[in-house]
C-alpha cells in the first residue's frame, strides 16, 4: 500500500518536474509567428498512415506555392516561414498537431487537414486560439460549423452532387437515370442522396437505386437489376478503384450508357485499372481541370510537373489554392493581424485560383464551380464549369 | 479501507496540484500530450488485467473505447441530426449538461461498456488463444459498424462539438482510480485467480477456480475502464468518429502493453507513456531534419529493436521495485498522516 502511495507521488513529482523546463509563452497580440522578414504559417496534413497519399499530394501543391511566393518576394515583404505538421492519419495527432502549431510555433494562420475527422479534433485547438484556420479539402459540413475561425476552400458533398444531376439533366439531356453506391461510405451515400433530390427535382426519373458494400469485387447482380431498368445514365458516386471495376462490369454486360461521377473518380489509376476503352465518353466533377486554358491553371501545372515530375491531383490543386487564399486574405488584411485576416478571409470575394474564381460565403465555406470532366482515351476532358447559381 | 480512502485523498490532491501547475505555468501542447498520455494509461492498465493478468489475448479495446465515447457524449453534448419524418434538422439538448454532469456521463460510458463485455464475454471466453482475439477483433468491427449506420450519432460522418471537459485533473483522477483499483486486484484472491488461470487454467479449474466466470468478471473490469477512457478521449478531442476507434487503436494498446512487459502494471504505465509521448517527442526531430515520415520509421525502429533485443517487454512480468525510491523520499510518514486530516 505504501508502495502505491509512493508510485503515486513519484509519479506526480516526475510528471512536474520534467515539465518545468517546458515554459508557458503567453500569446502576445494578434501578431504572432511575424519576424522583421518572415511570416509563419502552419501546414498539417497526414503524410504518414492511411490517408499519406492525400496529404503527400496537398503538401506537395502547397510547398510549390510557397516556392513562388518566397521567389516573388514574399507576403507583403515577409517570406513565408512554413510550419509543417504530420498528423499520422489519426483524430489525436490532428489534437497534438494542431497545439503544436498554436502554441510553441505560434504560426500566424494554419492550414489543413484533408481528412474531416482530424480537421474537426484540430477546429477546437485552432478556436480557442484565435487563429484562423483554412482547410484545403475537407468536405463533411460541420468542419466549418465548429467556430468562425474555420474555414474551406472546396465544394461540398451536396453542391457536388446536385451538380451532376444538373449536368445530367441540362446539358447531356438524360431523363432516366441509375444510380449504384457504397452503402458503407458516407461520401457515396451524401452524393447519391444530392443527386437524386435534383434529378428528380429537375423532371427526370430514378430509374433504379442499386448499392454494394466496401471491398465487393462483383457487381453483377446490381448490375443486371440496372441493365433491366434501362436507364439512359447511370450515377455511380464512388472512389476510382471501385468505379474501374464496374465500368467493366457494366461493358462486359453490354451496358453502354454513359456513367457519371464525383471527385472520387480522380486518379491516374483509373484507366489503367479499368482497360483502355472502358470509361470513353462517361463524365465525372471535380475541383479543376488540368486542360483548363486559364493562365494560372496552365502554370500551375507545368511548374507541378517540372518540379514532382507528375500530373498534379485535385488535392495538391486545393493545397496550392489554400496558401495563395491566405496570401490574399494577408494582402486584404493589410496586416499580420489575426482578427483582420479572419475578417478578410470571411470576406473574400472572387479569388481566382487554379480550383476555379470562388468567394467564401457566410457560412465560411467556399461558393465555386465544379468542373465537369469527359473521358476520351486516357484524357479528361473539361466540358464545363458548373456555377452555384445553377445549382440553387 | 480507511488507508485506501486516505491514498485516493492525497493522490487527488496531488492530481489537482498537477493540474493547477500544468494550466498556470505549462503551455497547452504540453498539457494536451500530458493527458493522451493519461488516456493511454489507462487504457494499458485495463487491458492489462485482462491480456497480462488473466492471459486472454483481446483485440476489442477500442470498441468497449467506442461504446463509453459515444454514451457519455449522447449525455453531454447537443445532437442534430437531418429527421426524415419532419424533413428538417432536429437538435436534441444533452440530458446532462454542464461540467458537473461529466463524471456521470462518463461513469454511463464505462458501465455501457461493461455491459457489453459481458455480452461478448460469456459466449466468446469459452474460446481460447489465437480464436479469442479474432472473435473479440470482430465485435471491435461491429461496434463500429454499427456507429457507420446509425446517422442520429452522426454515422460514418462522427459526432463533432463535445465540450471540451476533459481536463488533466478528471484524466489523472481516472488514471489514479484505475492504477489504485489493479493496485489491489493485482494482491486480492481475484487477481491470484486470474493468474492462476493464465499460468495454466486446467490445473486452475482443478483448484476450484471458477475459470470461466473469472475471465467474463476481468473482461468486464477491463472493459468499463475502456469506456471511460474513450470518453475522456473524445472530450479532450472534441470530436468522434466511428474511424478513431478501428482496430489499429486496439493494437496500439496492445503493443503498449506488449513494450511495456505483459502482465506488469508498471510496465504498462511505462509502455503507454513511452508510446504516446514518442511520436510527439519525435516531431522536432523530424522537423529538425526536414524528411517527413522520419518521425515513424524511427517510431517503429525503436518498438523493433526493443522486441529483438528485450522480448519480455521492458519490465518483463515484474513490478518497478519502489523499496529503492521509496527510501529516496523522506518524511513519506509523514506526509502518509498528512492525507488523512
Amino acid at each position: 500500500m505504501r508502495q502505491a502511495l509512493t508510485l503515486l507521488i513519484a509519479l506526480g513529482a516526475v510528471l512536474a518536474l520534467s515539465l518545468t523546463a517546458c515554459k508557458k509563452e503567453e500569446n502576445s497580440a494578434g501578431t504572432s509567428g511575424v519576424t522583421d522578414d518572415t511570416v509563419k504559417i502552419g501546414l498539417f496534413v497526414s503524410t504518414t498512415g492511411a490517408y499519406a497519399t492525400f496529404g503527400t499530394d496537398t503538401k506537395n501543391g502547397v510547398d510549390l506555392a510557397v516556392e513562388e511566393i518566397n521567389a516573388t518576394g514574399g507576403i507583403k515583404g515577409k517570406k513565408i516561414d512554413l510550419k509543417f505538421q504530420d498528423t499520422a492519419s489519426k483524430p489525436e495527432e490532428g489534437g497534438s498537431a494542431a497545439e503544436k502549431l498554436a502554441t510553441q510555433e505560434n504560426v500566424l494562420v494554419a492550414m489543413g487537414a484533408v481528412a474531416s475527422g482530424i480537421s474537426l479534433s484540430a477546429a477546437p485547438v485552432f478556436q480557442r486560439s484565435g487563429i484562423p484556420m483554412v482547410s484545403p479539402s475537407s468536405t463533411n459540413p460541420t468542419v466549418t460549423q465548429q467556430g468562425d475561425q474555420i474555414f474551406r476552400i472546396c465544394f461540398l458533398d451536396d453542391f457536388q452532387g446536385a451538380s451532376c444531376a444538373v449536368f445530367a439533366r441540362k446539358d447531356l439531356k438524360k431523363e432516366k437515370a441509375a444510380i449504384l453506391m457504397n452503402q458503407d461510405d458516407a461520401y457515396s451515400t451524401g452524393l447519391a442522396k444530392f443527386f437524386k433530390a435534383k434529378f428528380e427535382a429537375l423532371g427526370g426519373t430514378i430509374v433504379k437505386e442499386e448499392s454494394f458494400k466496401k471491398d465487393t469485387s462483383e457487381f453483377n447482380t446490381q448490375i443486371t437489376n440496372i441493365k433491366n431498368a434501362a436507364p439512359d445514365i447511370i450515377f455511380v458516386p464512388a472512389y476510382y478503384n471501385d468505379v474501374a471495376l464496374i465500368g467493366k462490369q457494366f461493358r462486359s454486360q453490354g451496358v453502354d450508357v454513359p456513367l457519371l461521377g464525383g471527385d472520387g473518380w480522380e486518379s491516374g489509376k483509373l484507366i489503367p485499372n479499368a482497360g483502355p476503352g472502358t470509361l470513353d465518353g462517361c463524365y465525372f466533377g471535380n475541383h479543376y481541370s488540368q486542360a483548363d486554358d486559364r493562365e494560372v491553371v496552365k502554370n500551375f501545372v507545368a511548374n507541378y510537373k517540372k518540379k514532382y515530375g507528375e500530373a498534379p491531383s485535385s488535392l495538391a490543386a486545393l493545397g496550392y489554392d489554400d496558401v495563395y487564399v491566405v496570401k490574399k486574405a494577408i494582402e486584404n488584411a493589410g496586416a499580420f493581424d489575426r482578427a483582420k485576416i479572419r475578417e478578410a478571409l470571411a470576406g473574400l470575394k472572387d479569388f481566382e485560383g487554379v480550383t476555379g474564381k470562388f468567394s467564401i460565403d457566410e457560412n465560411r465555406n467556399a461558393r465555386k464551380p465544379i468542373s465537369m470532366l469527359k473521358i476520351e482515351g486516357e484524357k479528361f476532358n473539361l466540358v464545363r464549369q458548373i456555377q452555384p447559381e445553377e445549382v440553387e | 479501507m480507511g488507508r485506501m480512502i486516505s491514498i485516493l485523498v492525497v493522490a487527488l490532491a496531488v492530481v489537482f496540484g498537477v493540474n493547477w501547475f500544468l494550466d498556470s505555468f505549462i503551455d497547452t501542447y504540453v498539457v494536451r500530450v500530458v493527458n493522451l498520455c493519461g488516456i493511454s494509461i489507462i487504457l494499458a492498465v485495463s487491458l492489462n488485467v485482462i491480456n497480462g493478468l488473466c492471459g486472454q489475448f483481446s483485440l476489442g479495446h477500442a470498441g468497449f473505447m467506442a461504446i463509453g465515447a459515444y454514451v457519455s457524449a449522447y449525455f453531454t453534448t447537443t445532437l442534430r441530426y437531418f429527421d426524415e419524418a419532419q424533413a428538417k434538422y432536429v437538435s436534441v439538448e444533452p440530458l446532462l449538461g454542464g461540467q458537473w454532469g461529466f463524471v456521470p456521463a462518463l461513469i454511463a460510458g464505462g458501465l455501457a461498456a461493461a455491459v457489453a463485455g459481458a455480452v461478448v464475454g460469456i459466449p466468446t471466453l469459452r474460446l481460447k488463444g489465437d480464436y479469442l482475439a479474432i472473435a473479440t477483433l470482430g465485435f471491435g468491427e461491429i461496434v463500429t459498424i454499427m456507429i457507420t449506420n446509425f446517422e442520429k450519432i452522426g454515422g460514418a460522418n462522427g459526432l463533432p462539438g463535445l465540450p471540451a471537459y476533459s481536463s488533466t485533473f478528471w484524466i489523472y483522477a481516472f488514471v489514479v482510480v484505475v492504477v489504485m483499483f489493479s493496485w489491489y486486484l493485482q494482491r486480492s484472491t481475484f487477481g491470484r485467480a486470474l493468474i492462476a488461470i493464465r499460468e495454466n487454467e486446467l490445473a486452475a479449474e482443478v483448484m476450484g477456480i471458477p475459470a470461466s466466470r473469472m475471465k467474463v468478471m476481468a473482461f468486464i473490469y477491463g472493459a468499463f475502464f475502456a469506456g471511460i477512457a474513450g470518453g475522456l478521449l473524445g472530450h479532450l478531442l472534441q470530436t468522434i468518429s466511428p474511424a478513431t476507434f478501428n482496430f489499429m487503436k486496439s493494437i496500439e494498446v496492445v503493443v503498449m502493453l506488449v513494450l511495456g512487459g505483459l502482465g506488469s502494471m508498471t510496465g504498462a504505465i511505462v509502455g503507454a507513456i513511452v508510446l504516446t509521448a514518442l511520436p510527439e517527442a519525435l516531431r522536432d526531430v523530424e522537423s529538425g531534419i526536414g524528411l517527413p515520415g522520419v518521425r515513424m520509421v524511427v517510431y517503429s525502429l525503436v518498438l523493433i529493436l526493443l522486441m529483438i533485443f528485450r522480448p519480455q517487454g521492458v519490465f518483463g512480468q515484474k513490478e518497478l521495485s519502489l523499496k529503492l525510491l521509496g527510501r529516496l523520499i523522506p518524511g513519506r510518514r509523514a506526509k502518509d498522516s498528512g492525507g488523512e486530516e
